[in-house]
């Protein structure tokens, strides 16, 4: 197993130690188990003809699977993008900071284990622990409604993907923040940051357009242009979640974007850090 | 052959908006393997700095570092290496185990359950099963200790590790590190407890202001000064002994000279007067009498 497998595994089993991750593996399988138990669906021949929630009728017509989880799915989808991200970059926020606080530092950096591995080992601990916390209320509420109603479409998964990718933009932001200055609450500003930068980015020709023409505008434009079109990313998600079509080369380069701008934070992290004493 | 060699090792610190600061100034220091070398100075003098540029922590200004036959940035070097940081901090939630855990699955060490146990119970941990966070600061050091250990490394840096330790605790640790000095390891102590020093290591080096002041065994530094302490029989010339040189010092005659040989001329001197000699012994002080001289030249 690689040195960076090993800090990240180490990551794993510390936040697995954390009041917030007990909570949120717990709060999903709170909502999971209450669905489970209090909602009731009648299915023939693949539609659904009926629907109860806590015994109380939700409609009587006969609906398609698909016009039914639709839009539990597309909130679920937003959800898991703003709600997921906004939950992660508070409960991350201190993984950098604590492992970056003096005596422990150099206390890792003096075991045989390169700089680099210790920020990538990071960076893919609280992504694959964001992985797990998507992929078990995703994949949740997909086997759950599956077995209700026997329609076990993985688009929920696809759009959950998509809100995991969103996150790995804020959190290599969050990872360089904290590289530059260790503190957990700038951290996490910069992660908001970031995510905001993103929104903003996915409407930034209507909002260039509301600026005046000439210089200011094309500033504007400019600056945009690298930051990854989060809010797009997210409305891409729901539409996937929702079975509605997308158009994939667009979302392509969504994510090839999210993923450079990744790298380049990460790479931005890694140089300060290589030559940054301790 | 050296465990750890430097040669003008420099570091500067600079900030922004701040002076610049010379923490090392071209160190020049070899400790031979197996030794057990404490590093002795005021706060400030560049003995945290020395540390951390050994183990890669912190990059020199200049000058040249060789661990361990290696640079400190290489890996297999630092998996040969043992540190115990000055305050050691672990993650709140942690048990003993699962830090010590962490450190051997880092070190690529096969180590079992029994053996972490084992660890700990060295360190006189075996009967605590509570988190970290809740550890005293000497429980902590302990642990820290533990963990240096691990994998019986053949240097071990230890900064402050009686830190926050009761009497009693000390004693064991320093039973500890002779129990590694035994085994062959390399110890490298940077302490401010000046006795604890004296008790564990052989060699000692002075460093302020980010100069060696003075470095050797703890024989060499102790007796730098070259005096001497003679007792001669009852019949002999006061005054001829005054002549070779020879001051009367309580039931003694002190002697101070540059050498060995001045002493010998000194003796052969008061013999031919016609005086016995019944006891030599060569002053020592103690390492806080060496520093407090050391440091004092070096203001002057």
């Amino acid at each position: 197993m690689s040195q960076i497998l090993r800090i990240a595994l180490d990551l794993l089993v510390e936040a697995a130690r954390r009041k917030w991750f007990v909570g949120l593996f717990g709060s999903i399988t709170l909502v999971l188990v209450t669905l489970a138990s209090s909602l009731e669906l009648e299915v023939i021949d693949g539609a659904i003809s009926g629907s109860k929630l806590f015994g109380e009728v939700l409609f009587g017509d006969i609906l398609s699977s698909h016009r039914v989880l639709g839009p539990l799915y597309l909130a679920t989808a937003y959800a898991a993008f703003y709600g997921g991200a906004m939950f992660l970059l508070m409960a991350c926020s201190d993984f950098a900071p604590e492992l970056l606080t003096p005596g422990r530092i150099e206390h890792l950096l003096s075991l045989p284990v390169a700089r680099w591995q210790v920020l990538f080992g990071t960076y893919l601990g609280v992504l694959t622990l964001a992985a797990l916390g998507t992929l078990y209320g995703a994949g949740g509420l997909t086997l759950l409604l599956g077995v209700k109603t026997h329609d076990f479409s993985p688009v929920l998964l696809y759009g959950s993907a998509l809100g995991w990718c969103g996150f790995a933009v804020v959190y290599a932001a969050m990872l360089a923040s904290a590289i530059f200055v260790r503190s957990a609450p700038l951290s996490a500003a910069s992660g908001l940051f970031t995510l905001v930068l993103g929104i903003v980015s996915s409407h930034r020709e209507s909002i260039a357009a509301v600026l005046e023409a000439g210089p200011r505008r094309q500033l504007f434009r400019f600056a945009m242009m690298p930051i990854p079109r989060l809010a797009t990313l997210a409305d891409d998600s729901a539409a996937i979640a929702s079975f509605t079509p997308v158009d994939s080369s667009a979302l392509v380069r969504v994510v090839v974007a999210c993923f450079v701008f990744s790298v380049a934070l990460l790479s931005v992290a890694a140089w300060q850090f290589e030559r940054k004493d301790f | 052959m050296s465990a750890l060699a430097v040669r003008r090792l420099t570091k500067r610190y600079t900030s922004l908006f701040g002076k610049p600061l010379l923490a090392l100034d071209g160190l020049d220091l070899a400790v031979p393997k197996g030794a057990a070398f404490g590093l002795i100075g005021p706060n400030g003098a560049g003995k945290t700095t020395f540390i951390k540029l050994l183990l890669g922590v912190a990059r020199p200004t200049g000058g040249e570092i060789d661990v361990l036959g290696g640079q400190p940035e290489d890996l297999a070097v630092r998996q040969r290496i043992g540190y115990l940081p000055e305050r050691m901090h672990l993650p709140a939630a942690s048990r003993g185990k699962d830090v010590l855990r962490t450190v051997a699955t880092l070190k690529r060490l096969d180590v079992s359950d029994r053996e972490l146990a084992l660890a700990l119970e060295r360190v006189g941990l075996g009967v605590v099963d509570r988190r970290v966070g809740s550890y005293s600061k000497g429980m902590r050091q302990r642990l820290g200790l533990a963990a240096a250990m691990l994998g019986q490394p053949d240097l071990l840096v230890l900064d402050e590790p009686t830190d926050g330790i009761d009497p009693l605790g000390r004693v064991e640790v320093r039973r500890l590190l002779e129990e590694e000095k035994r085994r062959g390891a390399t110890l490298v102590l940077n302490s401010h407890l000046l006795s604890e020093t004296e008790r564990v290591c052989d060699r000692i080096g002075i460093l302020h202001q980010g100069k060696l002041r003075l470095e050797g065994t703890l024989d060499e530094i102790r007796r730098v000064e070259r005096r001497w302490v003679a007792r001669f029989d009852a019949g002999a010339d006061a005054a001829a002994l005054a002549g070779a040189g020879f001051v009367a010092e309580g039931a003694g005659w002190a002697f101070a000279g540059a050498d060995v040989d001045a002493l010998n001329v000194a003796l052969d001197a008061a013999r031919a007067s016609g005086a016995k000699l019944v006891e030599l012994t060569a002053a020592s002080r103690d390492l806080e009498a060496v520093l407090a001289d050391a440091l004092g030249e070096a203001r002057a």
